[in-house]
């Protein structure tokens, strides 16, 4: 069945959920829209992890997203993995599943880190029947976010933007645009971020990350520790502007500040969100 | 394609693990006639094609080292920053992840330093890694209805020889050579530790409300959790124990045993 957008409510506005802020929202019951879940910090046998969740998905709407499904691979999926986070989807019933275009190990061996594949309509064929076994294994479409990237390589005949359509559309699947990852990526090799915003195809876009990241002068590196930016601020205007009503979520993990702060900026996106929504509506109005 | 996706991924897992970094990795692919970073990798005027992969090759091992102090901050502040740096790049080389989740990653380091150099400076290394891994293990081991006094209650007199208990699954007992849990405490604390003594003690390690625990075991105690261990009938229990200290009131000890067991959640019908 081809995807609809609409199989992807609109959650609003959303943090991570991240250890330091536990206690809080079990607690307080801050307001915020909805939160996003590293899957693999869950995919335990018993304890405290599992009692947290439990406790904020009583009380808010979840989403999954894995750092380590390894869909770029070219090792076998991992049954077991899947089984684990399959559980766990059925347990806490998340709105949606999420990881990222990219492959974290080989030789059954994990780098814990999202590596960029090259870029060609092969890896567009390898990556999307593994997406689809994947959600067939689910019994649910996933999401796959664009990563980071710190290289290139010489075989790529395809830009980023190229193959993330083009494995969404083969595999059927949604798409988490990572607004900060363009920004990264853009500068770290050099095309322009708004071409690739423009580019994304608006039918498969269900989720928006926002991130801080960190200058390293060659280079700049998606580390999730500092403020959003002004310049990726405005690449979510942009990004709102084509995309429309899309759920955004705020990713801080290092040097994690207080809830407030993730919740502050959470607003931000929700007031862009609102500006770009009055724009359009007067702009039809007057039309 | 110059080289297929496999080859691709694992040459760059080889480089990016190398030991000495991707130029010494690269070096040692081109001694074999497999590398050629500059064929698959982009450089340009900012970095060359090595300069890109060393910044995922730098990650990979800053990631696993940082994974590495949380998991062990007793052994991380026994040996100081410096040793551990050099310990956690020894482990990664023989000890890669394989495992989906990062909390598996230093799962082996207590058995590391079984062999490892340090050992000659603090012999008790092994042991209090041992103890920290138990911990970790502990507070994600899974979830049973433990016992309380009330369900101990209900059980009619009668039945209670008979009746089985199993220790919870959140429950470790280690038998260790050095008395290391003042060194976890005191860290935990944020307290000056002390070289702990060279005794046998069993450690017990727990979990309660979500949080782990450690008390030291005596004799009794701990023949009584062995024998509830693979489950066993009370009265069982009661035997191993009394066996292990015959000078002890037995039927004492055994009354204040049990009511610390269901206090503290450590024991489930088996």
């Amino acid at each position: 069945m081809q995807m609809n957008r609409a199989d992807f409510p609109f959650l609003g506005f959303g943090v991570g959920l991240r250890r330091p802020h536990y206690a809080h929202i079990i607690d307080a019951r801050p307001r915020i829209d909805w939160f996003e879940v590293i899957s693999e910090n869950f995919m335990v046998p018993g304890g405290r992890p599992l009692q947290v969740l439990e406790a904020v998905r009583a009380n808010y709407p979840i989403v999954l997203h894995g750092v380590s499904l390894s869909i770029g691979s070219t090792d076998p999926l991992n049954r077991g993995y899947l089984r684990e986070l399959r559980d766990l989807a059925r347990r806490f019933e998340p709105a949606w599943i999420s990881d990222h275009l990219c492959w974290t190990g080989v030789g059954g061996r994990n780098l814990h880190d999202l590596l960029p594949l090259p870029y060609t309509g092969e890896t567009v064929r390898h990556v999307a029947a593994r997406i689809r076994e994947v959600q067939d294994f689910l019994g649910r479409r996933i999401l796959i976010e664009n990563v980071s990237s710190y290289l290139q390589f010489t075989d790529s005949n395809l830009t980023e933007w190229q193959f993330l359509a083009a494995v969404a559309d083969e595999a059927d699947c949604a798409i988490l645009l990572d607004v900060n990852n363009i920004f990264v990526s853009a500068f770290n090799h050099g095309f322009d971020a708004h071409t690739y915003i423009d580019s994304v195809p608006v039918g498969r876009v269900a989720q928006f990350h926002l991130a801080g990241h960190s200058d390293h002068g060659t280079h700049l590196l998606d580390t999730h520790d500092h403020p959003i930016r002004g310049e990726v601020w405005a690449l979510y205007e942009r990004a709102v502007r084509r995309f429309g009503n899309v759920a955004a979520l705020i990713e801080w993990d290092d040097n994690i500040p207080e809830f407030d702060v993730l919740a502050a900026a959470a607003d931000r996106a929700r007031a862009i969100h609102s500006s770009v929504e009055r724009g359009a509506n007067s702009h039809a109005a007057r039309s | 394609m110059l080289l297929a996706l496999k080859p691709l991924q694992e040459l760059l897992y080889r480089l990016i693990t190398a030991p000495g970094g991707v130029s010494e990795g690269l070096a040692e692919e081109r001694a074999r006639s497999r590398g050629d970073l500059d064929a698959l990798i982009r450089g340009d005027a900012r970095l060359s094609a090595v300069d890109h992969l060393d910044i995922y090759a730098n990650m990979y091992f800053y990631r696993l080292l940082d994974i590495l102090k949380e998991d062990y901050p007793a052994t991380l502040a026994v040996v100081g920053p410096d040793n551990f740096h050099n310990l956690a790049t020894g482990y990664l080389l023989v000890n890669r992840p394989h495992h989906p989740s990062l909390l598996y990653a230093g799962a082996h380091l207590p058995d590391f330093l079984q062999t490892h150099p340090l050992r000659a400076a603090f012999a008790f290394l092994p042991d209090l890694a041992r103890l920290e891994r138990a911990e970790t293990d502990v507070f994600v081991a899974p979830d049973a209805a433990a016992l309380d006094e009330t369900a101990m209650r209900a059980v009619a007199p009668e039945r209670w020889a008979a009746f089985p208990l199993r220790t919870h699954p959140a429950v470790q007992t280690l038998d260790l050579k050095w008395q290391v849990g003042g060194v976890v405490r005191a860290v935990q604390d944020g307290a000056q530790w002390h070289a702990p003594g060279h005794a046998a003690v069993t450690v017990l390690v727990w979990r309660m409300h979500g949080r782990t625990y450690l008390r030291d075991l005596d004799a009794f105690e701990r023949a009584a959790l062995r024998a509830a261990r693979d489950g066993a009938p009370f009265a069982n229990i009661c035997e191993h124990a009394a066996q292990a200290l015959p000078s002890i009131d037995a039927p004492a000890r055994i009354a204040s045993m049990l009511a610390r067991w269901l206090a503290d959640g450590l024991i489930v019908a088996a």
